[in-house]
């Protein structure tokens, strides 16, 4: 089986105008696994379907008194059982590589989506639900397509035993074709009402989980300043709501428990004492009796897939969907002809705040408003991704040309705009250095200008593995690990490495401590010498090394000149960066 | 098939993991706790196997009847046992299921309740070192973990084991030669098995965490959208994906191929029984050893055996993967409880650091001989580089950390003496991490102070300026905040968590860069809120910002684990030192 064929080298691209549509398509790509799924799996049951046949015979045998007769059942039944575990082992195989590929193949699209849509996934779209298709939808999914094979297989097998045993005795033959399907209609009833309390419970069991993750998550909080037994209340409370719910819906699954023991057993019993009536009157051989109580009895195999199925529908309908849209999500981007030429030469111009960052220089821009600035400074990389609702604005210039005409690749290659909280992707130091650079700078150059001696030693410090080489020390989840400042100083060394003709950083150094932040600027400065560079920023050290500060009010360009200059002529801009309200006198400083 | 070479690294154990020793004294615990469930459950259980058994019994009879010549009436009665049987063996597996249900649905609560309530005993000490994070692994993937064993494998595992040996007593009932012949494949049964329980359950943890590694892979993805695409990392997400999908892949391959040996030789075991019940018990027949009756019940006990045994090798490894969950839960139970001393007392509300030393590793301290005393109402500014100490003495001042070697008190008392209770009633630490717990802005404040009316709630949030945006809410004091309620802007949530602090209002406190991950700006406003807050407390400050430091009546400049300037911010301008050359530069007036 060419189980090695996976990941996919492209996973396609997918029908996805309805749920239904979406799980088709699935099947289609798998067309040869489900074919041998099918065939496999009627091998083993078949086989199994026809083991009480030599079990008859061998009775049959016995009552007979014929000794070879035995041997021939035995034989028989040999045969029968090595065809039955090799359909098994071979069914069950096909069957969880049918699974791995469509599981394989829907968490590559997911992927891919989530990669190329980028910063305009998250907003149209919550995290968590991305993630959820990625990992419960997944599998619901891959287990209705995989089931779809064994489901053929079912129908199969019930139609031939019950054509078998119509020819040996009609009445009971219609009572098999006709008992199966009401058989496997009869749980039906119960599903839904069972499907809706284990959801209850699921919700409810969530919520618990989330309670409990979150008491953690702040535990730290709570032992530095109480509330403990208050946190443990609520969570005792949640928690025996969800031992009410879990034994409500026990209710209807033990229900559905003894039902699956009664109905087909009455329907073995009915068989018994029709066949043994039969069997008295001389119509029926005896061993030709134990057959068809075994056949009945195996029938309760196919059964359970059809109810599996009944199960796997409801649930794969609802996921097929979600992944469906999560799927169908595009970014529009306008008509994106035109070229940049010379990124590097080229002044930066915001038409909206009338900012200008000239080429080859070290902008630092000052501005009241927190929100402002971030927008701002997403506007200057071009392309910023609409939510809903959300009105265009004119575009960002580079050198003349308009950056959202340029195409999305292109844009990011010249402007890279570092934001006020980079994620720190998780992997080892080497892994999230290695990002598309001019290669200009090595990492120990980026991590020296970004200041982060001790960063690296923290790292080493809490990663033992890595035996001292800081490069292969690990980063945690969002370095989570790292205080604040000690992660800003990480991923400004990275956007420094990365190297972009124009760099634009908002607030790069808002947690990193006063004597730090003044070696950083100086590192800032040299390492981007003759390249542009803009840095919303409020703290003098960093403005003191710009070439030029531009001091923004109300959304507009109000100010512009070295750090001292302004600080002699603008009071407005004194009052910003010293943090001194009107008359330079401090207010409600922290100590 | 060797199993892959790469293992996907679970969240790095911060906290011990229980020991066999100690699992086993949990489970007995456990079992005490539920004697009496448990014994109904098997009792209820039992019954119903008996009544499963009644089928093969009645056949047999009947084809003995039948063989030596019968009438309708015997078939009647023996269908009608069946019939009885048949009722009274659903209506046995409902009632029993029913209440395996409720008996594991209370032990699982009792799991969970006893972890939450461990962990939140926990000394702030181990919860500093150790991070949250393996924590909150513990609390949702180890507790979802267990939730499968306990409803699944174990109540599986415990009927199997119970029909098991009910079908072997039948078949020993039924005739000791069947028995003994159908049991001619356990050696081979056993020798397999343990083959493969050595190698399962590492494989199939090794499974679900690839499984999960590659959603870890897709949600960084997602929620670093904008540095991934700022970055140019979306092709690279893309491969690292693909990578962790291999991985994943290569385990489900290797767990695949375990069950692609294992499972024919389960079918051989099974064949074998059924073939040696009919072979040679139909040559016993021939003798006239055992009846066709005797024959018959016992072929078709034989092919019974498959259910139990099935169910028993499909739930095992489910159990032994939950025992692993089960030991990390217990390893909590493991750190020892501080305890503290109700005898250590503060008199005063001095804070002195005499001499201390402190390391987090054996032979590396941080701290190399510092003194420090900070006089009631007094601001004391601890400024200096990164990773100079500042934050380590910060927790040492706040009695989180025990020194190494000199000493900590408040008034006179050890802090690391105190009882946690006792010393947040006197310091608390406000440091960068806001949390914002899910529920109410009421149960939010309610923590610092359990009795609190809402009057006295309001006057803490106005004391921080944080009235005005409540009242703002539509539903005030009931909106639900923290993840998946109303989100709340940083700014907001310290707010919140200076709040608290005026309703848990203890009269020294420890600020470790409280508003540093704020954007400057913001952080104007909220120090407004703080500088309130601080009115009439001492106040210990790791300062990031130079105006921080300026008004403080002491700055104490730490390097290297050591005070290397010490005076009031005009002394040490005076002085001229390292300090001074940075407030020049940062005030400009050079």
């Amino acid at each position: 089986m060419p189980l090695s064929s996976l990941p996919l080298a492209d996973p396609g691209s997918p029908d996805l105008a309805s749920p239904m549509a979406f799980l088709r398509w699935l099947q289609r790509s798998q067309r040869r696994g489900q074919l041998l799924a099918t065939w496999w799996t009627l091998l083993e049951m078949g086989c199994q379907a026809a083991l009480p046949i030599p079990l008859g015979l061998g009775v049959q045998a016995a009552v007979d008194g014929d000794a070879g007769g035995i041997w021939r059942a035995g034989g028989l039944a040999l045969l029968l059982a090595a065809g039955a575990a090799t359909g098994t082992v071979l069914a069950h195989r096909q069957a969880v590589w049918n699974w791995m590929h469509a599981a394989c193949q829907v968490r590559q699209l997911v992927a891919r989506q989530a990669s190329h849509l980028g910063a305009g996934l998250s907003r149209r779209i919550a995290t968590g639900e991305v993630v959820a298709v990625g990992s419960g939808d997944v599998e619901r999914i891959a287990w209705y397509v995989e089931l779809v094979a064994r489901v053929r297989s079912a129908v199969i097998v019930w139609l031939a035993v019950s054509s078998v045993v119509l020819v040996v005795e009609p009445v009971l033959g219609v009572g098999v074709l006709l008992g199966v399907p009401v058989l496997a209609a009869s749980v039906w009833p119960l599903i839904g009402p069972f499907e809706r309390r284990y959801e209850q419970q699921r919700a409810l069991g969530g919520k618990a989980t989330e309670l409990a993750a979150d008491t953690v998550a702040g535990l730290r909080v709570l032992r530095g300043i109480g509330g403990e037994e208050l946190f443990l209340e609520r969570y005792r409370a949640a928690s025996q709501k969800v031992r009410a719910a879990a034994v409500r819906s026990a209710r209807i699954w033990s229900l559905m428990q003894a039902q699956q023991v009664l109905l087909p057993g009455l329907f073995v019993v009915g068989v018994t004492w029709y066949g043994a009536r039969l069997a008295a009157s001389g119509e029926l051989a005896v061993g030709t009796l134990i057959a068809v109580y075994g056949a009945t009895a195996f029938l309760a195999a196919p059964l359970r897939i059809l109810g599996e199925a009944a199960h796997a529908w409801s649930v794969a309908r609802v996921s097929s969907g979600r992944a469906a849209r999560v799927l169908s999500l595009s970014r529009t981007v306008g008509a994106a002809e035109a070229s940049l030429t010379r990124p590097a030469k080229a002044d930066l111009h915001d038409p909206v705040s009338g900012l200008t960052a000239r080429a080859g220089e070290l902008t630092a821009v000052v501005c009241g408003d927190p929100d402002f600035a971030g927008a701002l400074a997403e506007r200057l990389g071009g392309h910023v991704p609409l939510a809903e609702g959300e009105q265009e604005q004119p575009s960002v210039r580079l050198g003349g040309t308009e950056l959202d005409t340029v195409p999305l690749a292109e844009a990011r290659v010249a402007v890279l705009v570092h934001d006020k909280e980079p994620v720190l992707l998780s992997g080892t130091l080497a892994e999230l250095f290695d990002v598309p650079s001019s290669g200009r700078l090595s990492a120990p150059e980026a991590l020296a200008a970004a200041r982060s001696d001790d960063v690296l030693e923290a790292l080493v410090d809490g990663s033992p593995e890595c035996a001292g080489d800081p490069m292969r020390a690990r980063i945690t989840e969002r370095g989570r690990s790292l205080s604040g400042g000690q992660r800003q100083r990480l991923a400004l060394a990275r956007a420094l490495l990365a190297d972009p003709p124009v760099l634009v950083l908002d607030e790069p150094t808002s947690a990193v401590d006063a004597h730090t932040e003044s070696r950083i600027a100086t590192g800032l400065r040299d390492t981007r010498a003759g390249r542009t560079t803009v840095v919303f920023a409020t703290s003098p050290l960093l403005l003191d090394q710009a070439d030029r500060v531009v001091l923004l009010r109300d959304g507009r360009v109000a100010a512009a000149g070295r750090h001292r200059e302004l600080m002699r002529s603008e009071p407005a801009y004194r009052a910003v960066v010293t943090r001194d309200e009107a008359a330079a006198q401090p207010v409600g400083e922290a100590v | 098939m060797k199993p892959p070479v790469h293992e996907e690294q679970g969240p790095t154990a911060t906290l011990p993991v229980g020991s066999p020793a100690a699992v086993r004294g949990y489970l007995i615990l456990l079992a005490r706790r539920h004697r009496g469930g448990f014994s109904v459950v098997v009792a209820l259980h039992s019954v119903a196997t008996l009544a499963g058994l009644v089928g093969p019994w009645v056949l047999g009879s009947l084809v003995e009847s039948l063989a030596t010549g019968t009438t309708g009436s015997t078939i009647t009665v023996a269908v009608a046992w069946y019939l009885l049987a048949l009722v009274a063996q659903a209506a046995f597996t409902g009632w029993s299921r029913m209440r395996g249900a409720v008996l594991g649905e209370r032990v699982l609560a009792d799991l969970r309740e006893d972890f939450l309530v461990r962990s939140v005993a926990l000394p702030t000490g181990v919860l500093e070192r150790a991070g949250t994070g393996d924590l909150v692994s513990r609390g949702t993937t180890d507790v979802d973990r267990l939730d499968k064993s306990v409803r699944e494998a174990v109540p599986e595992l415990a009927v199997a084991v119970v029909s098991l040996l009910l079908l072997l007593g039948a078949l020993l009932v039924t005739s000791p030669v069947l028995a003994l012949t159908s049991l001619v494949g356990l050696p081979l049964l056993l020798a397999t098995s343990r083959w493969y329980f050595r190698r399962a359950p590492q494989s199939y943890r090794n499974e679900s965490a690839g499984y999960a590694a590659v959603n870890t892979v897709l949600a960084e993805t997602v929620d670093a959208g904008r540095t991934v695409e700022a970055l140019r990392l979306g092709d690279e997400r893309i491969r690292l994906t693909d990578r962790k999908l291999r991985e994943w892949l290569a385990w489900e391959r290797y767990t695949l191929w375990l069950r692609s040996v294992w499972f024919p030789t389960i079918d051989a075991v099974y064949t074998a029984a059924v073939l040696a019940t009919l072979v040679l018990g139909g040559l016993f027949t021939l003798r006239g050893w055992i009846t066709v009756g005797q024959l018959t019940t016992g072929v078709l006990y034989a092919q019974m055996l498959t259910g139990p045994v099935d169910l028993i090798l499909r739930w095992y490894d489910e159990l032994q993967i939950g025992q692993a969950s089960l030991a990390r839960l217990v390893g909590v139970r493991e750190v020892p409880e501080h305890e503290g001393d109700e005898s250590a007392r503060p008199d005063g509300r001095r804070v002195e650091a005499r001499d201390v030393r402190f390391g987090y590793r054996e032979g590396a301290d941080v701290l190399h001989g510092i003194s420090l005393d900070v006089a009631p109402g007094s601001r004391v500014a601890l400024v200096g580089p990164s990773g100079a100490g500042k934050s380590t003495l910060g927790r040492l001042l706040a009695g989180i950390y025990a020194p190494g070697g000199g000493s900590v008190t408040l008034g006179g008392a050890a802090l690391s003496r105190m009882p946690a209770e006792r010393v947040r009633a006197e310091v608390a630490l406000v440091n960068q991490e806001h949390h914002v717990f899910v529920g109410t802005l009421r149960d939010n404040l309610r923590l610092a102070a359990p009795d609190a009316d809402d009057t006295e709630l309001r006057a803490a949030l106005d004391a921080v300026d944080a009235g005005a945006w409540v009242d703002a809410l539509p539903e005030g004091l009931d909106t639900e905040v923290g993840s998946g309620g109303t989100s709340l802007t940083p700014p907001q949530a310290q707010q919140l968590a200076l709040a608290r602090l005026v309703l848990a209002d203890p009269h020294t406190l420890v600020l470790d860069e409280a508003t540093s991950l704020l954007d400057p700006r913001a952080a104007r406003h909220l120090e407004r809120s703080l500088s309130r807050v601080l009115e009439g407390r001492t106040v210990i400050a790791i300062a990031h910002r130079l105006h921080t430091a300026h008004d403080a009546d002491v700055i104490a400049v730490v390097e290297g684990g050591r005070i290397s300037e010490y005076g009031s911010h005009p002394e040490l301008v005076a002085a001229g030192g390292p300090y001074a050359a940075l407030w020049r530069s940062w005030r400009d007036e050079r």
